[in-house]
């Protein structure tokens, strides 16, 4: 150890919280070297004196009694909880609040942390939601693959029927719910069929329209507890995307068709689908 | 709207209230019971007062020590070790520890920097002129510096001129004599800072010092 080293490590070998390998190496280095041993004797015995010489101030003895009494007031003031109803309005009566420092700090500061936080939710909701990653992208990418695939493989449809009353059943019998089926072949988006899908960490359904020569996938499953939000648009990969909730299900709509018709689509779907 | 049967209630209330068994003769009277029920939850939190008091009186010379010297004013200093009692009896429930000096002097730290800062008091940190008093007054030698260190008022004026977290850490160290890692817990710094900024403390005091003798002289 060199004395840089040792005048470093003085303060903790004067408080004896170095380790004991530290603590050895220390002392070794004092017995060598006489200035840094010096150096040592010097601050112990000033630290000494110090802490001896440092003025300790005693608590009054009416703080005490301050301090125990607002104490009592406290538990006084406390509301019986769980308590049968009524029963603390007998035995309890409020007290006015202790003074309290926290009391003091200026409203302004909370107002202005407030702003901060609702500017915060402001821009998190107007940033557009392509712009950030986040599970969306990792559903979007997901949805993307799904109709791609549904197209590629010749494995558009599990069920292929126009008629939503084939389409549906056949669909209720092979998942844990129940989503709306609707034709809306006289709105120029025909049922195509249905098929069974595997996105989210669960089974959907996926219902497949047309438009002219053009598929929409119709992805569609329980809405969470989490009821991620609100109705949004996205492209993706040159792919639209179109994505609502109602009560009961999440939609995520697919397709190669422009904004403006997937959006169209979805009015349509939603006009269809039976209210209860 | 559902409506409560008032008699089905009365009559419910002494069988599923435990303190009614031991009012058999009042059964049928439930204000009787809800005295009772009262009664104990006044005795429980009579209880709870005792044991904070028990736990945490013997460590008010300690609370108000650091206090006045954070403040460095001893109306502050007394409002804010009762704030911080209160604080702390609010949360005692939620304190397992053994180290109950420890866990109050974090809450009167606390307290007392709220209050500091609220006061917009330049000094918490140590970004100022930590540097300037270390120069100039090398004439002083180290055995007039040890006369002088048993002087409690130059003390107590040289510590006053140190920034907050300075005074804090030497009134831990020195008066209250704890070790690193309660002093760590205590200032929110990690273990591994404490031996540096106690060491930067009492360089800063020793100059503080140092001046003061060198104007006395």
């Amino acid at each position: 150890m060199n004395c840089e080293e040792a005048i470093k490590l003085m303060d903790g070998y004067l408080d004896g919280e170095l380790d004991p390998i530290m603590n050895q190496a220390i002392e070794h280095h004092l017995r060598e070297c006489h200035n840094c041993d010096q150096a040592y004797k010097t601050q112990r015995s000033l630290i000494g004196a110090i802490g001896n010489a440092t003025p300790y101030f005693k608590a009054p003895a009416e703080l005490r009694e301050r301090i125990r009494s607002s104490l009592r007031e406290e538990t006084t003031e406390q509301p019986v909880r769980n308590g049968v109803p009524g029963a603390h309005v007998v035995f309890h009566k409020r007290q006015p609040e202790p003074r309290s420092i926290l009391s003091e700090i200026p409203w302004n500061w909370l107002g202005l942390a407030a702003a901060i936080i609702f500017a915060a939710i402001i821009a998190f909701n107007v940033v557009p939601r392509s712009q950030r990653p986040g599970p969306d992208q990792f559903l979007a990418t997901q949805l993307i693959a799904s109709h791609v695939r549904s197209l590629m493989a010749n494995h558009l449809t599990d069920v292929a029927s126009s008629d939503q009353h084939t389409v549906k059943p056949w669909l209720d019998a092979k998942l844990d719910f129940a989503p709306a089926v609707v034709d809306l072949s006289e709105k120029g988006f025909p049922l195509v069929g249905g098929r069974l899908d595997y996105l989210d960490n669960r089974p959907v359904a996926a219902l497949i329209y047309q438009r002219h020569k053009h598929f929409i996938n119709l992805f569609v499953w329980p809405a969470g507890s989490d009821a991620a939000g609100a109705t949004r648009a996205m492209t993706r990969q040159g792919y639209q995307l179109f994505h609502w909730v109602d009560p009961d299900f999440n939609y995520w709509a697919v397709s190669d068709i422009n904004a403006k018709e997937l959006q169209e689509f979805k009015q349509l779907f939603e006009e269809q689908i039976p209210h209860h | 709207m559902p409506r409560y049967d008032a008699n089905k209630i009365a009559m419910a209330l002494p069988l599923k209230t435990a303190d009614a068994s031991q009012t058999e003769d009042f059964e049928s009277d439930p204000k009787i019971v809800k005295f009772v029920v009262v009664k104990k939850r006044e005795e429980q939190a009579k209880e709870e007062l005792t044991s904070f008091e028990e736990a945490m009186l013997p460590h008010l010379d300690a609370a108000h020590n650091l206090a006045k010297w954070l403040l460095r004013n001893e109306e502050d200093a007394q409002d804010v070790v009762q704030e911080a009692y209160l604080r702390a009896f609010r949360s005692f429930a939620g304190f397992h520890g053994t180290n109950g000096r420890a866990w109050l002097l974090t809450i009167v730290r606390n307290t007392s920097y709220t209050l500091l800062k609220k006061s917009h008091a330049v000094d918490v940190t140590t970004s100022f002129d930590e540097e300037i008093h270390a120069s100039g007054h090398e004439s002083v030698s180290p055995a007039t510096l040890l006369e002088h260190s048993e002087d409690a008022q130059l003390i107590k004026e040289a510590m006053d001129e140190l920034p907050a977290e300075f005074r804090e850490i030497l009134t831990l160290r020195h008066q209250e004599g704890l070790s690193y890692k309660e002093i760590a817990d205590i200032a929110q710094i990690p273990s591994g800072t404490v031996m540096s900024r106690l060491a930067r403390a009492r360089a800063k005091l020793r100059e503080c010092l140092k001046a003061r003798i060198g104007k006395e002289k």
